[in-house]
């Protein structure tokens, strides 16, 4: 993302510098400012949809829920953090609903809940950032069964059949999951194989060195006695 | 379309009585659940900030067009009309921009039409990649979540061409 951000403002700061220097500021400024519009709606419905997502916890629905789907989270997340199942959980289901607004929520708070843990172990870090992968694959696949704004926006323009896309939409989302997902899931899995066997292999051998010494240093010192 | 828009209000209506029946304090449960709602978007505040900061620098410096006006051949080969192009290029930064954009096609285009329906399709079976990956990890100290970015990219344009060609199909 660093690298990113800075390669497309070097690159689009200096074009528009050479193209059109007093635009830069104003395009700036109405940027942030649009963002700033951008947090107050997201504002809004983060109030309204986190309430009734304290709601459901507090009732006992959001970890119902998660105790049903605790297999497959396990399965596909490899982690078994109760917390993070339940996020995991809510976090899909809303995107199922179309629910984008409550969906984001508990997707940041299961990264946080991730990434919150002190990893200092590798392996551990290994785990961390492959459920991250696949957090976010999950979310980038947008896997929905009633894409509410798509149909609104259809029937604002008089559609014919409003929901003659929802098919289409449902099939292209598993298309994309299909592809990312087992992809996502090669790149990041945690390697147990050449590295660790090796590294194993070495301790093992640095191991059974210092028993020898151990026992030599012993047989030594019988023998001096 | 009825069921539809009573999706949502029942969802709440059965939420607040199932709540009441388990004796939850919904008041108390409400507002802390509303509590959480400002911190976060003061968290994802930044992100966004300085993603719609780029992509207004990339439409205004003219980048954007020449891009468009690159990749138009190639889309269209591939079966993507080239009047898509703006919305396959805006929706990954931003949802609310690609919004915009797909009500602009709608309304020129038609919804039934093949370019409006190819509209959709791209518009619903994707999420705004970048801004997910910008948003969901704000929080996040090591984030190597690079690569899956690349390969959500890369996803993301075989997944518009699938769409266009199931437009076609179906």
């Amino acid at each position: 993302m660093n690298v990113l951000f800075t390669v497309m403002f070097i690159v689009c700061a200096a074009r528009l510098l050479y193209l059109a220097p007093q635009e830069f500021l104003p395009a700036l400024l109405s940027s942030a400012s649009s963002a700033a519009t951008l947090c107050l709606a997201l504002l809004s419905s983060y109030c309204v949809f986190c309430g009734l997502s304290a709601l459901w916890e507090d009732c006992g629905v959001t970890s119902a829920i998660a105790r049903a789907l605790k297999k497959p989270v396990r399965a596909l997340f490899k982690t078994s953090d109760p917390q993070f199942a339940e996020c995991v959980c809510m976090n899909v289901s809303a995107n199922l609903l179309g629910l984008g607004a409550l969906a984001t929520p508990y997707g940041v708070r299961a990264a946080e809940l991730l990434g919150g843990k002190n990893n200092t172990l590798s392996a551990e870090k290994k785990k961390t950032e492959y459920s991250m992968a696949v957090l976010f694959t999950l979310n980038a696949a947008s896997l929905q069964l009633i894409p509410t704004s798509v149909i609104a926006l259809r029937t604002a323009v008089n559609s014919a059949s409003p929901s003659s896309v929802v098919l289409p939409i449902l099939l292209s989302s598993l298309f994309f999951l299909a592809l990312s997902l087992p992809l996502t899931i090669f790149v990041y899995r945690p390697k147990k194989t050449a590295r660790t066997a090796r590294r194993a292999a070495k301790t093992s051998a640095v191991k059974i060195k210092t028993n020898r010494l151990a026992v030599a240093a012993k047989n030594f010192r019988s023998a001096e006695k | 379309m009825k069921f539809l828009a009573c999706l949502i209000p029942a969802l709440f209506l059965l939420t607040f009585v199932f709540a009441a029946t388990k004796k939850t304090n919904v008041y108390e449960s409400f507002l802390r659940g509303v509590k959480k709602a400002p911190p976060l978007v003061l968290s994802v505040f930044p992100y966004i900030a300085a993603v719609t900061m780029v992509s207004a620098l990339f439409e205004k410096s003219g980048l954007q067009e020449l891009f468009l006006q690159k990749a138009a051949p190639w889309f269209s080969a591939a079966g993507v009309p080239a009047e898509l192009c703006e919305l396959i290029l805006v929706k990954p930064l931003s949802g609310s921009g690609a919004t915009a954009v797909l009500s602009r096609i709608l309304s020129a285009h038609g919804a039934d039409s093949y370019i409006g329906r190819c509209a959709c399709v791209i518009y619903g079976g994707n999420e705004t990649i970048f801004y997910v990956s910008a948003v969901y990890f704000s929080g996040v100290k090591h984030k190597k979540i690079a690569a899956a970015t690349c390969i959500c990219a890369i996803t993301y344009v075989l997944s518009v061409i699938f769409s266009c060609f199931l437009c076609r199909v179906m």
